[in-house]
């Protein structure tokens, strides 16, 4: 091997990142050679002092801290990551979204009302034709939730709604 | 057995916040270290580690788990780290254009000497980015060159490169300080 091939492996020779061939050959080569013996030397001092480099330790005050500093900045930042669900509890467009849900429920109930002719007395609209195969709202159990958060339960029955009648709903008005 | 990574991710993306608190116990003191490697200051050091967190917590859900967590937070710390000293760059450049003009002439003979004193500090500091992650991945955190490529989004080949490179240079850069 050359001096210049040796120069270019001395970091993956000193990494333990050559072949055992090649650890053979640089090292048959070092053997004789001064020059390459001392630029690997240097190379060799290089890393020893840069990973003698330390960082200072903060101290466990800092550590300790350190989650609920994180904790805190997440806190908050999360309504920023959360803006578009904002918008979207925003009062304006829960009123736009309980809009929709009546008018959609409007008409259904409507397209009810032409397919049977007149309701007859104690039966409910949604006795109708078509009512077995739509979803009824109460069957799921938004009570809990509705109390919680409102916002949330309307955009949920909308988009019940949406997935699976809507598309029969306007196909039959 | 110890919980891992992502058990502790999916308890937190479950509302368990005692697995947040875990996991950054637990990726703290990495994550610090390589910012102060990068940055050489407690300060900015301690504020990029938070950020790093930060980021990894709000955006939990786009992480998809075809590295170990600890590299992801590596990745995010490094990006943040880019990111500093482009803008420490822009500052510095700002600031020594207004030093020229209003600072007494010893102001830069005390820096040159204080810089002087440590030349491998120095050396490292000017070190191009790419090879300066190289360099202290491999060093100080003994990653692999495959883990290194995946953290800096190269190629395995390409981060032995930049850390031959970082080496080669700091080995000039000492050379020529004690000739």
């Amino acid at each position: 091997m050359t001096c210049n091939e040796i120069k270019e492996l001395t970091v993956p020779y000193l990494e333990l990142d050559l072949e055992p061939s090649r650890v053979r050959d640089v090292t048959t080569h070092l053997n004789g050679c001064a020059g390459c013996r001392a630029e690997m030397e240097a190379v060799r001092q290089v890393l020893v002092r840069v990973k003698g480099m330390a960082v200072p330790d903060p101290g466990d005050q800092f550590w300790r801290g350190f989650p609920q500093r994180v904790r805190r900045e997440v806190a908050r930042q999360q309504p920023s990551a959360r803006r578009t669900w904002n918008v979207i509890r925003a009062p304006g467009w829960s009123l736009a979204f309980a809009a929709s849900l009546l008018l959609v429920v409007g008409a259904w109930s409507l397209k009810g009302l032409l397919d049977t002719g007149p309701v007859p007395s104690g039966q409910s609209v949604t006795q109708g034709p078509n009512a077995a195969d739509l979803p009824s709202l109460d069957d799921a159990d938004w009570a809990p939730s509705w109390e919680d958060d409102p916002d949330m339960v309307l955009v949920e029955m909308a988009t019940q709604l949406d997935r699976q009648t809507m598309d029969r709903l306007f196909a039959g008005i | 057995m110890a919980t891992s990574d992502y058990q502790l991710l999916d308890r937190y993306a479950a509302g368990d916040e005692s697995a947040f608190e875990e996991l950054v116990m637990r990726h703290q003191k990495t994550v610090y270290n390589l910012a102060y490697r990068m940055l050489e200051n407690h300060a900015d050091a301690a504020d990029l580690a938070q950020k790093t967190f930060v980021q990894a917590f709000l955006h939990h859900r786009s992480f998809k788990r075809e590295s170990s967590f600890r590299t992801w937070l590596y990745q995010i710390c490094l990006n943040q780290c880019r990111n500093a000293l482009r803008d420490r760059a822009r500052l510095v450049h700002e600031d020594v254009e207004e030093l020229a003009l209003a600072a007494p002439q010893d102001t830069f003979t005390q820096v040159a000497r204080s810089e002087l004193r440590d030349r491998l500090g120095q050396a490292i500091r000017t070190l191009p980015a790419r090879q300066r992650e190289a360099l202290v991945l491999r060093v100080y955190h003994d990653h692999a060159f495959s883990e290194i490529g995946v953290i800096m989004s190269c190629s395995e080949g390409t981060a032995k490169a930049n850390y031959h490179h970082a080496v080669d240079k700091l080995r000039r850069a000492l050379m020529a300080g004690e000739g």
